[in-house]
């Protein structure tokens, strides 16, 4: 069963990671999605601090609004300061992730949060708190937070699709038909934040970011529609959830570097396939 | 002045930090006609038609659409973007672009009608794409692609055409399916703005002209403003007189740029 708890939980988490991780992969963003992953510490630092160890949902969602804020800060100095905006990024997350490490060394035993978990999570020992479903069956607490916001994003997915899709697509023209544009971009910001606030605590910041960004990038490789591409990158976040941990649990490493690493792996496999093969058929063709 | 004008610029300043790309610029154009609007790479033509699109945001002064607000004509217009504007690489299908065209009149949460959908496979038939409607962009020529957008715009329905750079890296033959396009939109009544850069066929397409270098060089019915003097001051010393232009355009490549 606990095989079962932890795969099922990164792969929650794999799949809001891949549902917004596409929208910034295509529009170049996922620099920002790093930055908030990080920025948002703060935000969950005074969430645990005001709840105890009992982040609960409506919390981690005030949370959030941390890495709303990070993404006015990063606009405002690449707008008003004229900072380029590699730099407005750079300097406004590690701020911020300065100011969580901070907090978090100097009251964490108050919030039970540690540094050590901020990066690594601690999904290996996430079936220590297990609670019960509609009196049916039991799932760890974080699982629960992980597959409630899975509900939120895939229904504000579907519910966002064109509006998403257009502004990544081509957000001249949108503004053209007098989309709001700037609504869409805080609308995917927020998703981001949620994501990576209630991912962080079973799979820690690194993760969070190889989830955001490479299933997104390795199924772009493969596929020519962006739909298709949505539902490969959460299948291939699956997968390698999957494969990751029963690495880490063959050579007794940690989970979430595993699955980090398998990630990796795949996508530098997947990228000499796909060239390989197009040589090939450019060879052919010639 | 032009009675009862279909855009009006007025004082027009758009900055990028601090820099210019348009410069005071102040004029109007008629209803039904096809004007050109041309000016050196960087003279701020992209900019003038986002500044009348609301896409740039104006540092000082206006422009006018239908003597409306924007927001109140919006439907009547259709904008061709520049070609690269967007990455031609995303993971999309000619028809996915082309049906953009229409989640303006149907909203972002409706689904597309049969109606869309037919005015979708027009606008592609319209331009000789109905054919690849489910290639993935990338995997069009740059002829093909412009055409897409071309299409995009035809499904918006507009009265007023803006259109940047349609003629940019086609070929002889598309140039010429696209010209005979605009020629029967022009008698349906629709006004096309079109940013151009080539001199040769620039006095056999348009109607009317609007030369920009920053600053608004001149802007007429291309009988009046399509002259040595004018075009010296719009593209510099460089180019002195018309025949030498045609002799400067057949000697080196003039800047039909590509991908
Ligand atoms: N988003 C932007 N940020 C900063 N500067 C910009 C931006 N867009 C345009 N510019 C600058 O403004 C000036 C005018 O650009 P614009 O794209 O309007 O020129 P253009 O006439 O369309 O040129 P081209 O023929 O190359 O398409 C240029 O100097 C350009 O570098
Ligand atoms: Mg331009």
């Amino acid at each position: 069963m606990n095989d079962f708890y932890i795969i099922f939980t990164a792969s929650l988490v794999a799949i809001n990671c891949a549902l917004m991780g596409s929208f910034l992969v295509m529009r170049k963003m996922v620099m920002l999605g790093d930055a908030i992953s990080h920025a948002v510490l703060p935000g969950i630092f005074i969430a645990y601090f005001l709840s105890g160890s009992t982040g609960s949902l409506p919390i981690l969602i005030g949370a959030a609004f941390s890495g709303i804020i990070a993404t006015l800060i990063i606009e405002w100095f690449t707008k008003r300061a004229r900072l380029q905006s590699d730099a407005a990024i750079g300097v406004s997350y590690t701020l911020l992730f300065a100011i969580g490490i901070i907090l978090i060394s100097k009251f964490g035993q108050n919030a039970d949060l540690d540094q050590q978990c901020v990066l690594y999570g601690e999904i290996e020992y996430i079936s220590l708190w297990l609670k019960p479903v509609f009196g049916l069956f039991e799932l760890p607490k974080q699982t629960i937070i992980l597959l409630s916001v899975c509900i939120i994003l895939i229904a504000a997915v579907v519910w966002g699709y064109k509006g998403l899709f257009i502004t990544t697509f081509d957000p001249n023209f949108a503004l053209s038909t007098g989309i709001a544009v700037g609504f869409w971009h805080y609308f995917l910001m927020s998703g981001v934040s949620l994501t990576t606030v209630v991912s962080f605590e079973s799979v820690g910041a690194i993760l969070v970011i190889a989830f955001l960004s490479g299933p997104p990038a390795i199924a772009y490789l493969l596929v020519e529609d962006f739909k298709k591409m949505l539902i490969l990158a959460c299948a291939i976040g699956i997968l390698c959830s999957a494969l990751g941990y029963y690495a880490a649990k063959w050579l007794d490493v940690s989970v979430a570097g595993s699955i980090s690493t398998v990630i990796g792996l795949v996508f530098v496999f997947v990228f000499v396939a796909v060239n390989l093969l197009k040589s090939k058929r450019d060879v052919i063709s010639a | 002045m032009i009675e009862n004008p279909i855009i009006e610029a007025h004082n027009l300043t758009v900055l990028y930090g601090r820099k210019p790309a348009l410069w005071n610029v102040d004029f109007s154009l008629p209803r039904g006609k096809v004007i050109g609007i041309m000016g050196p790479n960087g003279s701020g033509k992209s900019t003038l038609l986002k500044a009348i699109m609301g896409v740039a945001t104006p540092t000082s002064g206006y422009t006018k659409v239908y003597d409306r607000e924007l927001d109140e004509v919006r439907e009547k217009i259709s904008y061709v973007p520049q070609r690269q504007d967007i990455d031609w690489d995303f993971p999309a299908s000619v028809w996915d672009v082309v049906s953009m065209g229409r989640f303006q009149k149907r909203g972002l949460f409706k689904k597309l009608t049969s109606e869309d959908k037919d005015i979708i496979a027009e606008s592609l038939e319209k331009v000789n794409m109905l054919g690849y409607s489910k290639r993935q962009i990338s995997q069009l020529s740059g002829g093909q692609q412009q055409r897409v957008f071309l299409a995009r715009a035809l499904a918006q329905q507009g009265d007023l055409f803006l259109m940047d750079e349609p003629f940019a890296g086609v070929d002889i033959s598309t140039e010429e399916m696209i010209i005979s396009l605009l020629k029967e939109m022009k008698d349906a009544g629709k006004t096309l703005v079109i940013v151009h850069h080539d001199l040769h066929t620039a006095q056999s397409y348009f109607d009317w002209l609007v030369l920009l270098n920053t600053r608004l060089v001149a802007a007429g019915p291309v009988s009046e403003v399509f002259n040595d003097q004018v075009l010296t001051d719009t593209y510099g010393g460089k180019l002195t007189t018309i025949s030498k232009i045609s002799q400067e355009l057949e000697n080196k490549e003039f800047p039909i740029r590509h991908k």
